[in-house]
């Protein structure tokens, strides 16, 4: 019916705690912003320990002589290097470069930058795959270096970038690099050292942004994880939630649909009536509407006797007056319409017993008492009446040759037939026969009368009281066969019901006609 | 003296006609239209007849309480339920109450007239004994047609007018179906057929209270009842 697909209630919870999303977004900006501050923390460091060991170096009169192929020139690096060896530490490397770009010393190891554990995972297991699955997407999407790949200088070259030339000029600079390798970006630090007016070198000061990277993947790496066990939780909630609203719902929507059968009649609902909330008071008020509905099916079917009978008081007014109006000496052409009026009455009569019939033979089949008796023998006996009832019919009649015992009514069985017979004889087309069969299928009876003639009209509830495939019955007669009030398939549905079984109507498979059968359980022959 | 029928009765054009009708047989008729006033009067006189309706003004089953008392004053006093309901649990109220018929208001007075009269017999005829001529005599039934009496193995059957009509009417020709339609014509009912059922099952129950292997009245399906002829 629908386009569009369904989305149940409890999927459209499910998307709303989609808005828990923007908790990762959150954290990421967070984790960003301090990985930033931290940069730039190790940054002003950096360039601070670079300017300490220029400043150490500055104005050392020896260095000079630095480049110098003498005593003095050897003695000057000499302790260049062992002041820079006395700075460097682990990760931290130091450089330091004459204004030639010759390597004067160099001290320390970016490589053993400190490691960090990576196996204390504060949410466990969720941590720990969530760790496994974006280390490489992590690493991809983080790391994708930010510098062009000429600038990227091996270790144990003397490198001639554009910020130690700089810093020859003059200028201290810091610049960011790739890692070897893909590692961590490394950081360096330049600066110049000064011996009066000149520029003698620079020192270099690097070092390995591992542990910020590596607090930056951890940072992610938990956020992720709480975002996953955070929506996890909130889902499950909200699924129990509405799973529970669903089946209520469900349930209601079920009960409802129940809640009035084919026949009309009307069940109370029980779901959720005595809950407190909305779904509580749509069952109240679904109870309310229906035990109108339920109300108002009983008027009805009690309007039909309520009708016959109150009717029967004026017509016994009539009755009476006509009767005593035939004592008196009437002039002879007063007796002719003492005659109509009497006609009249009688159909009206008539009229009102069949009224009256249903909702009596309603009481008979609530009050019934039930017997074993042989269906075959009330189908035969009645088929041989129906020969003097209906004489211009011919009836073709099937039978078991066994009996088949039945628990009901034999009289109300009768009736039944009855009125399946009749309907059938009324729809027969002139000259055909009308079938009437019993047979059994399986442990059912089945009680089939067929007739040859007009098709079954379409959407007509043939089985409800008061409905009729026969036209308007002004053409009634005073003996009644002609007047139907659409009782009788209600009758023969009644009687079905009675006997634990039900009524069926349908059109002959070659479309010649129709057939109402009845189906019957009959009893286990023990 | 003519005799004298009480009609209770709310309905002042039908309890009009009926008692014109009455007085116009000779019969003397009084009528009430309320429980109290029938309650007064009868108890003052008992009259030899009494035509009852069921619902009157206000109270839906006076008409039982006045056959009730009725019954108790008096054993033999013939009542005919007359009303406008014609389902069945009030007419097994009003025949167990002790009433001698129950008749549709939509009866015809012809048929009513019928109906009176044959009471009248009865009553009139209680004590006396049985003339040859009027006895129905089949194996063990026994038909007294004057008096409107009948036994079985010699004892009596406590038949209302309506069910020993349709004894009769049944047992006249043992063997011949009657279909429903006889029997009403013959029976003087002119309610629906499908009471004629309920009047052969209450018949039978009386009959195998007599006898438990009683088994004469006999159900051809979908053509009527037959008396079963002697084996």
């Amino acid at each position: 019916m629908h386009k569009l697909p369904r989305i149940g209630l409890r999927g459209r919870l499910v998307l709303v705690a989609l808005i828990l999303l923007i908790i990762p977004w959150a954290g990421y900006s967070y984790i960003k912003a301090t990985e930033q501050l931290l940069r730039e923390q190790q940054e002003r460091q950096l360039m601070a320990a670079a300017r300490a060991v220029a400043a150490a170096l500055h104005d050392r009169p020896r260095l000079a002589t630095l480049r110098e192929e003498s005593p003095d020139g050897e003695a000057a690096r000499a302790e260049v290097r062992a002041l820079v060896t006395g700075i460097a530490r682990a990760g931290l490397r130091i450089w330091m470069i004459d204004n030639r770009l010759q390597l004067i010393a160099v001290a320390g190891d970016i490589s053993d930058g400190a490691q960090v554990s990576s196996d204390d995972a504060t949410f466990g297991i969720v941590e720990r795959t969530v760790r496994a699955a974006l280390r490489p997407l992590l690493a991809r999407w983080l790391d994708a270096p930010d510098l062009p790949a000429e600038e990227f200088i091996p270790n144990d070259v003397v490198f001639g970038g554009r910020e130690v030339e700089r810093a020859l000029d003059g200028a201290p600079s810091i610049k960011r690099r790739p890692g070897p390798g893909g590692s961590a970006p490394i950081v360096t630090a330049t600066h110049p050292v000064w011996v009066g007016e000149t520029v003698v070198g620079a020192t270099v000061v690097e070092e390995s942004t591992a542990a910020a990277v590596s607090f930056r993947d951890r940072a992610i790496e938990r956020l992720i994880a709480v975002t996953l066990i955070a929506f996890g939780a909130a889902a499950l909630v909200l699924l129990v939630f509405a799973s529970r609203i669903s089946i209520r719902l469900r349930r209601l929507r079920d009960e409802a649909e129940r809640a009035i059968d084919s026949r009309g009649h009307v069940r109370a609902l029980v779901t959720g009536g005595d809950a407190r909330d909305e779904i509580g008071d749509l069952s109240r008020s679904f109870s309310l509407a229906l035990t109108r509905l339920a109300d108002y099916n009983a008027y009805l079917e009690d309007l039909a006797r309520r009708l016959a009978h109150e009717l029967r008081t004026p017509i016994a007014v009539v009755r009476s007056s006509l009767d005593n109006l035939r004592m008196k000496k009437l002039p002879e052409d007063a007796t002719v319409y003492v005659d109509r009026a009497e006609g009249g009455l009688q159909r009206l009569d008539t009229v009102l017993t069949r009224m009256a019939e249903a909702s009596r033979l309603e009481q008979a089949v609530r009050t019934g008492e039930r017997e074993r008796y042989d269906a075959t023998a009330v189908v035969a006996g009645c088929v041989a009446g129906y020969a003097t009832a209906y004489p211009a019919t011919r009836f073709d009649l099937k039978l078991p040759r066994h009996p088949v015992m039945i628990n009901g009514a034999p009289d109300l069985f009768a009736q039944m037939l009855d009125k399946l017979v009749a309907n059938a004889v009324d729809f027969a087309a002139d000259g055909s026969a009308v079938e009437i069969r019993l047979e059994m299928r399986g442990t059912t009876a089945v009680l089939s009368v067929s007739n040859r003639g007009a098709r079954l009209p379409e959407n007509l509830r043939l089985f409800e009281s008061m409905q009729s495939a026969r036209g308007t019955p002004t053409q009634g007669t005073i003996q009644g066969h002609d007047i139907h009030l659409g009782l009788g398939l209600y009758i023969v549905r009644l009687i079905a019901e009675f006997h634990r079984g039900r009524a069926r109507a349908e059109n002959l498979a070659d479309g010649s006609g129709v057939r109402f059968s009845v189906e019957i359980p009959t009893l286990v022959v023990d | 003296m003519p005799y004298s029928i009480a009609i209770i009765e709310d309905d002042p054009a039908i309890g009009a006609n009926y008692a014109d009708a009455l007085k116009a047989h000779g019969y003397a008729v009084e009528l009430h239209a309320d429980r109290k006033s029938a309650m007064a009067a009868l108890q003052a006189r008992l009259p030899d007849l009494v035509l009852l309706d069921i619902g009157l003004a206000g109270e839906p089953d006076a008409g039982f309480e006045i056959c009730r008392k009725l019954r108790s004053q008096s054993a033999t006093l013939p009542i005919i339920f007359l009303t406008a309901r014609d389902n069945e649990f009030d007419m097994v109220s009003g025949l167990r109450l002790g009433a001698d018929d129950y008749v549709t208001k939509t009866v015809s007075l012809p048929h009513l007239l019928a109906r009176i009269a044959a009471l009248f017999r009865r009553a009139e005829l209680g004590s006396a004994a049985a003339s040859g001529e009027d006895v129905l005599a089949r194996g063990a039934l026994l038909m007294d047609l004057k008096r409107f009496a009948v036994t079985w193995n010699d004892k009596p059957v406590d038949l209302t007018l309506t069910e020993f009509w349709l004894v009769h009417a049944l047992a006249r020709f043992p063997g011949h179906v009657k279909n429903r339609e006889q029997l009403m014509t013959e029976a003087h009912i002119v309610v629906d057929d499908s009471t004629i059922t309920s009047h052969i099952k209450r018949m039978r129950r009386k009959f195998v209270a007599i006898d438990a292997g009683f088994d004469r009245i006999d159900t051809v399906y979908g053509m009527g009842y037959r008396w079963k002829a002697d084996t």
